[in-house]
């Protein structure tokens, strides 16, 4: 018997079925970068930018600039990202970076801070800080 | 009917291509189902927050992983770092040193690399926010501004 080239494509074809259906189950680490409030290093002028301010409760609900937003209980936040939407598509328009800082709450759970930085990835802001209110 | 080992008649049995390709086939995927569960694995305790937003690791510079755990039973977080367990934040401050020490001599060693050290931390979702912003803080103490948040894309 020679080589069979049958059961080789059917063989073939089974795997690449099975990587087809894995490849929406498979388990992805991504990353959300954000940096640390601090001191910046400059001898010429430095412009200041308006800062808008995500304030996280210990309850988990979200507000932005002391206004609420959403409640505790979602996880897509769809008022925050809608805001969001706006405030980069206006300061695109501008030609101003959109600087964004999350306040937590300490004993907030640390999943709706990645709520937070989930939402503000979809609206493709960068400028990020996170800080946490330590009592 | 003599001889077994489902060869044919005549003795010898042939070499059949077909199964010894199914077999390497098989092993291959095998291979790398098993590699990317270990990829995952880098601390089996925590359970990373869902960000589907997120964007790919990058994986081109050097890197201090931090990991917090969280135990809801005793509600205590304790913070991994290099198979080292740390109960207070601030008792990582000279191995983020130590660490950023090492990744800088790395990066001088590649000039094609990103020469920004980076920590990404790796906390449990439940954790709450103040067990984080220790680690955060002792990278902040260490040197180090830049944090990235590790995160999943789905459950």
């Amino acid at each position: 018997m020679g080589f069979q080239i049958a059961p080789m494509v059917d063989v073939v074809f089974v795997i690449m079925l099975f990587f087809m259906v894995m490849a929406g189950a498979v388990k992805v680490e991504k990353e959300l970068a954000t940096k640390l409030p601090g001191s910046i290093e400059s001898s010429g002028a430095v412009e200041f930018n308006d800062e808008t301010i995500i304030s996280i409760s210990d309850e988990g609900e979200v507000s932005l600039n002391d206004e609420p937003l959403d409640p505790a209980d979602s996880t897509a936040l769809p008022a925050l990202r809608a805001t969001l939407m706006r405030l980069k598509e206006s300061a695109d328009h501008a030609k101003q970076p959109v600087v964004v800082t999350i306040e937590s709450d300490p004993h907030a759970k640390y999943s709706r801070a990645i709520d937070v930085l989930n939402a503000l990835a979809s609206a493709k802001i960068t400028n990020v800080t996170f800080n946490v209110n330590e009592e | 009917m003599a001889g077994g080992g489902g060869g044919l008649e005549k003795g010898e049995p042939d070499f059949q291509i077909a199964p010894m390709v199914d077999v390497l086939l098989v092993i291959l995927v095998f291979f790398m189902v098993i590699t990317s569960a270990q990829v995952l694995n880098i601390d089996q305790t925590i359970k990373l927050p869902i960000a589907p937003e997120a964007s790919k690791k990058d994986d081109s510079r050097q890197e201090a992983i931090v990991n917090v755990r969280w135990d809801p039973t005793t509600e205590r977080s304790v913070i991994n770092f290099q198979d080292r367990l740390y109960e207070r934040g601030a008792d990582l401050i000279d191995p983020l040193k130590a660490a950023k020490a090492h990744g800088d001599q790395m990066a001088a060693a590649n000039p094609g690399q990103n020469p920004e050290f980076r920590v990404v931390i790796r906390g449990d979702r439940d954790v709450p926010a103040l067990f984080v912003s220790q680690a955060m803080n002792a990278a902040a103490a260490a040197g180090i501004s830049d944090i990235a948040f590790s995160a999943v894309n789905h459950d």
